[in-house]
């Protein structure tokens, strides 16, 4: 009876999906709080400060502290603010935020579903996070969150539609609006999208920026104009909600960005065999970041800091250690792949922001409308022709005149 | 617009200049923060900062004559000297008030001691919790200040 009761825990769909969207909300809600401290820290570094070093070794412990704080705080509601609506706007944001992962494939063998319209389901749900913001502005019967609210909408309605011309390029490329699909086309090409579509990706690069309101197109917050923008009435935990669905989304279209353009979980030339001493890289990688550990360690000038440092190297190495079994390094390498990739495109995001200045709301719009929409429309066109004859002459390796 | 100009506005080249310094501002040696409790400060050789009467470093005898120059020096009048006649007819010192609340650190009083008894150092870590405290006697000013060393 237990076996049987076993097996159909084993067995049932529901219940892996249940404990795969379990394991992928705790990670990423991980992820993202140490997205934070990541950006701090980057930030100063590259401002020529420290950064968060007070709680905990290195500030480690700061996003904890956020937390708590957050928590802690009191929950305001503005006076003749539309309740029901204020308290459903942050919720709007993050649950569209972490829905797109659902369609995410993070690894060959692990995503949570892959369904035939992956790529439509990830651009309908991520717009529905304006509404969070739209909402959000609007209810707070403020004046700058309205105003933060309306520049917001405009803005992420006129890049989404340059995003969507960018994907629409690789779309006509790999025949299938699935995730799974749209990767293992990838492989079987022997090429990444960007190689075949770079214009396209340098739009979605642009555009991902602008969608998550990033440096250099943070106008729905600039606070020299409009306090905080549309979050400027929210605090405490809902605001909290706020700022995770804003991280949430920029590790939102790096996952995407991967996945359509930088081949997925593929490791870099995944068909040439030759290279197949590329699967030690996260062997490699965790010594890697032991070293660094180790390095941090001896920089540190507090005694018990050192300790825990040096622990810490010591977990990586005996981690390194345990990854170098051949079946664990078979089943980490798209994931890890996967990871490294979303990591670099996470610290453009950061590095971004510690480089350029903020446009200005005509610019910001000129850029949209004049610049990247007819770019993202000429690109489709070109590759729609291409495609069309080269699948006309060769219909066996579609766009492998493409440059692949 | 010449051909190197369209280059650099095609492939946003002044963007990616920009993207390179940042980058190399990472590099740990650029960092200018200094984490003061655990790392000490090094101020300027030339510093004023908390005052110290010497003593005679083999007798421990103070060197101040009493002469009462620095307090004359002083632009606030911060400074109090108290003597005595010995019955040689020398003056002694008896107590010294320095009320560091007030003073600017001009290093006026230094200048004005002919026998460098009366010297600003390069302590600077004066504060104190109330403004009783600031007023410094003959006992605080030959020992110095005693900040409470940071260790962890």
């Amino acid at each position: 009876m237990a076996q049987n009761a076993i097996d159909f825990l084993l067995v049932h769909p529901l219940i892996l999906a249940v404990i795969k969207i379990l394991i992928v909300f705790a990670v990423l809600a991980g992820i993202v709080a140490y997205l934070v401290y990541v950006e701090r820290k980057v930030l100063s570094f590259m401002q020529a400060r420290l950064g968060p070093m007070r709680v905990g070794p290195w500030g480690l412990l700061q996003p904890v502290a956020d937390g708590i704080k957050l928590l802690l705080k009191e929950d305001i509601i503005p006076a003749g603010a539309d309740k029901f609506v204020f308290l459903l706007a942050p919720a709007i944001s993050v649950t569209a935020a972490f829905a797109v992962f659902s369609v995410i494939p993070f690894a060959g063998n692990f995503f949570i579903s892959d369904i035939n319209i992956g790529l439509l389901f990830i651009l309908g749900v991520s717009s529905l996070g304006i509404f969070g913001i739209i909402l959000g502005g609007w209810s707070s019967n403020s004046h700058y969150p309205l105003l933060g609210a309306l520049r917001s909408g405009a803005q992420l309605v006129s890049y989404e539609v340059a995003a969507s011309m960018a994907l629409v390029g690789v779309l006509l490329i790999s025949n299938s609006l699935s995730m799974v699909e749209i990767v293992n086309r990838q492989y079987q090409m022997g090429v990444w999208n960007i190689f075949l579509q770079p214009v396209a990706f340098f739009i979605y690069l642009i555009a991902s920026v602008a969608e998550t309101n990033r440096n250099p197109f943070d106008l729905p917050e600039a606070e020299s104009e409009l306090t905080a923008g549309f979050h400027t009435e929210y605090s405490g935990f809902r605001f909290a909600l706020y700022f995770l669905a804003e991280y949430t989304n920029m590790v939102v279209v790096s996952c995407v960005a991967v996945t359509m353009f930088l081949g997925g979980w593929l490791r870099p030339f995944a068909n040439i065999q030759a290279l197949d001493f590329l699967r030690f890289a996260p062997v490699v990688a965790l010594l890697g970041v032991a070293a660094f550990i180790l390095w941090l360690g001896l920089k540190s000038l507090v005694r018990g800091e050192r300790y825990f440092f040096v622990a810490l190297a010591a977990v990586c190495v005996v981690l390194a250690g345990m990854v170098a079994i051949p079946a664990a390094l078979n089943a980490l390498q798209g994931i890890f792949w996967f990871s490294i990739k979303v990591l670099v495109l996470l610290y453009a995001f950061i590095w971004y922001r510690a480089t350029f200045p903020r446009f200005r709301y005509d610019q910001l719009m000129n850029v949209g409308w004049r610049w990247m929409i007819p770019i993202g429309m000429g690109n489709v066109i070109v590759t729609a022709v291409v495609r069309y004859f080269v699948s006309l002459h060769s219909p066996s390796t579609p766009a492998a005149g493409l440059g692949g | 617009m010449g051909f190197t100009d369209l280059v650099r506005r095609v492939f946003l080249l002044d963007l990616v200049k920009g993207l390179r310094l940042t980058f190399s501002y990472q590099r740990p040696s650029a960092t200018c923060t200094e984490q003061y409790p655990l790392e000490r400060p090094v101020v300027a050789e030339r510093y004023r900062g908390a005052p110290r009467l010497n003593n005679h470093p083999e007798t421990g005898e103070t060197l101040c004559i009493a002469c009462n120059l620095c307090s004359i020096a002083c632009p606030e009048n911060l400074i109090v000297v108290g003597w005595a006649r010995t019955e040689d007819r020398k003056k002694r010192l008896t107590t010294f008030t320095y009320d560091l609340s007030r003073c600017m650190f001009c290093g006026l009083c230094e200048d004005a001691c002919p026998v460098d008894a009366l010297e600003l150092t390069q302590d600077f870590e004066i504060a104190h919790y109330s403004r009783e405290g600031m007023i410094w006697d003959r006992q605080a000013l030959e020992e110095g200040p005693q900040p409470v060393r940071y260790t962890r």
